[in-house]
């Protein structure tokens, strides 16, 4: 039965996330009825997004193995933050027909540096991303010393409702239907044998460093969205911010099954496990513990859940 | 010396001793240090020092340059649980929460009366606790450490942020520690900083215990091939739990030495060692891919960031401008040691 069970578990590896969140939607609802209104989930769902996404764009870094890992996705969610509202907003570029594609473009040619220090120059991917961390924090303090408040404007409505659609659906969705139509591509399959073994992937033909490249790319394009949810939902610059998506992000991603040195898992599993860490913390606040204890809460969930997906992986790994 | 103690790179045949033996014969240790040894970090010290010293009036004074070296002890030491953990191929990030955590209990305990050297006991006995589970949990379960140490990282702020009521504390440290951290203390009637002769000795002695000792030789045997230490009798998770257990002592010991240098417990003090303990050991050029490296060289590296941190602050760069340069130092130097082999060489 066990064995079933985890068996099913390998095939499905967000379902631990999955159930958690349930479990715990379930458990807010109960502790706090109004958590389940319809006009709560549009502000819920915004709060959460800059969490879910932030996972989400550390995700293809680990995903395409090698030790990969992209510890700059939080302070460059909070760099497009800092470049929207100090510098495009309020200029012709403000428009989100321009803003957007400047800032997607921005995020994940950052990405690519990233890649490329990995894959061509081949810089162990925790120190290629610690130095863009340091760099791009320090870029983040230099633009916004001081938090700036943001002139009215249309990412408002990504934190809110757009007409009877949560924003958050869009800025969660559009990385997802990404993925979704990678997944039909070449793209995902490559990724994820690279991850898997590079050397392998290697001697059948594959451009490893392509792959690699592409896939911190797309981390940083992600994080790009995550910069403009982050914006619709604290409607200012600041370049303190973005240092509660560091950890969570990580988190996210471990929570969500993916495997951590590669080859397996993917966007959905992510969310999942960014939305199991927001819910639990929700949970947490609306009994009125203390901040110290979610802190401890949120440590130990973390140190479970990748115990628990490394019973779930030791087969493969030794295999 | 074998190969294992110098940071040979594996992609040069040449490194290799014994494969071309006339040469290697001939090379004597100067040629050698240049090859091998930490030659550019040794030489960005000085230059940064020369730089600091002609450019910031005031800086080449007895107190100025105490000064700097007292705040290179605290992130040496802070350091040496890293280097050894990523000599066996680990790395740890409660390092901060562990500075922050006994920096707080510490100050607590005593502002609650509690003899002091209980104190350090107490302090330093539940940190080395915090190292063991995450060197067990690492290699038992293998886990990747990163992860695991940030979330016992997580717990242990958490608590202590708790148990202290958010870090209000507030508390009297005995003289000898405040005159131990501080850059006038005096050293057995020697005018040197207590502190910075400690690290001193603290080097050395690490720096014989990793290449002259049979646990050296372990830890290094553990950092380049696990599985063939292992088949070789070396109790593996004994280094690794050994390893974090250190680390967390020493993160724990700064912790009670900044309580000294500030004269009071504060909530977020070790935030800054997060990545800077990770960088002075990257930028000494110790690899993270394990068993390449040494602390001499962490102590290059944490020389090098203090003295760039002092030039950057005597010129007024903000701290905007100090991560930037040490996002580019960390690239530079690692760009120039540390990378990884090619995909194609691994086939």
């Amino acid at each position: 039965m066990t064995g079933r069970l985890i068996a099913g578990a390998r095939r499905r590896p967000a379902g631990f996330a999955v159930l958690l969140v349930i479990v715990l939607i379930v458990v807010n609802t109960i502790v706090q009825p109004a958590f389940a209104s319809w006009n709560q989930v549009a502000p819920t769902l915004g709060t959460m997004a800059p969490f879910a996404i932030a996972g989400m764009a550390s995700t293809p870094a680990f995903l395409s193995g090698g030790g990969g890992i992209d510890l700059s996705v939080a302070p460059l969610i909070g760099f497009i933050n800092i470049l929207l509202v100090t510098k495009l907003f309020g200029t012709p570029f403000g428009s989100p027909f321009l803003a957007v594609p400047i800032l997607l473009a921005v995020g994940a040619a950052i990405g690519a540096i990233n890649g490329v220090m990995v894959a061509r120059l081949r810089i162990p991917p925790v120190i290629a991303t610690l130095g863009t961390y340091f760099v791009l924090s320090g870029v983040d303090l230099d633009l916004v010393p001081n938090p700036v408040t943001a002139s009215p404007n249309w990412t408002d409505h990504l934190a809110g409702s757009i007409g009877p659609v949560p924003g958050a659906l869009v800025t969660i969705g559009v990385p997802l239907a990404l993925w979704y139509v990678l997944r039909r591509s070449a793209f995902v399959e490559s990724l994820l044998a690279v991850g898997d073994h590079d050397a392998t992937a290697f001697s059948a033909g594959m451009n490893v460093n392509a792959v690699r490249i592409s896939a911190y790319a797309l981390g940083g394009l992600i994080a790009a969205i995550g910069g403009i949810a982050l914006t619709g939902l604290v409607q200012s610059a600041d370049s303190q911010t973005f240092g509660n998506y560091l950890l969570v992000a990580l988190a996210a991603v471990a929570l969500g099954g993916a495997n951590l040195t590669g080859g397996r898992g993917g966007l959905f599993p992510s969310v999942m496990g960014a939305a199991s860490i927001f819910l639990l913390e929700n949970l947490l606040t609306s009994l009125h513990t203390s901040a110290y204890f979610i802190q401890v809460a949120y440590g130990a969930v973390l140190f479970v859940a990748v115990l628990f997906g490394a019973r779930l992986f030791r087969q493969e790994s030794t295999a | 010396m074998s190969a294992s103690t110098s940071p040979t790179p594996p992609s040069s045949p040449s490194a290799v001793p014994g494969a071309l033996p006339d040469s290697a014969a001939h090379e004597t240790a100067l040629r050698r240090f240049v090859r091998f040894g930490p030659l550019l970090q040794l030489v960005s010290v000085v230059v940064l020092f020369l730089l600091t010293a002609l450019t910031i009036t005031g800086f080449f004074t007895k107190s100025s340059v105490y000064a700097t070296l007292v705040l290179a002890s605290f992130l040496g030491i802070a350091a040496i649980g890293q280097t050894i953990v990523i000599l066996i191929g680990g790395i740890d990030l409660s390092v901060p929460a562990l500075i922050s955590g006994a920096n707080l209990v510490c100050t607590f305990l005593s502002g609650h009366h509690w003899p002091f050297g209980l104190v350090i006991v107490f302090v330093l006995g539940c940190a080395a606790i915090v190292g063991f589970v995450n060197g067990y949990t690492v290699h038992r379960f293998s886990v990747p450490p990163l992860i695991v140490t940030l979330a016992t990282g997580a717990v242990v702020t958490g608590l202590t942020l708790g148990w202290t009521k958010g870090g209000q504390v507030s508390g009297q440290v005995p003289n000898w520690l405040t005159s131990f951290s501080s850059p006038i203390g005096r050293f057995f009637g020697i005018d040197i900083p207590p502190i910075v002769v400690t690290w001193g000795l603290i080097a050395i002695a690490l720096s014989i215990v990793l290449h002259m000792t049979a646990p050296g030789r372990r830890l290094y045997a553990t950092g380049a091939n696990e599985r063939a230490a292992q088949l070789a009798g070396v109790r593996t998770r004994r280094i690794w739990v050994a390893a974090f257990a250190i680390s967390a002592v020493a993160a724990a010991s700064v912790g009670i030495l900044l309580v000294g240098f500030t004269g009071t417990g504060e909530a977020g003090v070790g935030d800054p060692y997060l990545f800077t303990s990770l960088a002075a050991v990257l930028v000494g050029g110790t690899s993270l891919v394990g068993a390449r490296g040494d602390y001499s060289r962490t102590v290059l590296g944490a020389l090098i960031l203090t003295l760039l941190t002092t030039l950057l602050v005597g010129h007024g760069a903000g701290e905007a401008l100090q991560e930037i340069l040490f996002g580019v130092l960390i690239l530079l130097f690692v760009g120039v040691y540390g990378r990884d082999q090619r995909v194609r060489d691994r086939v």
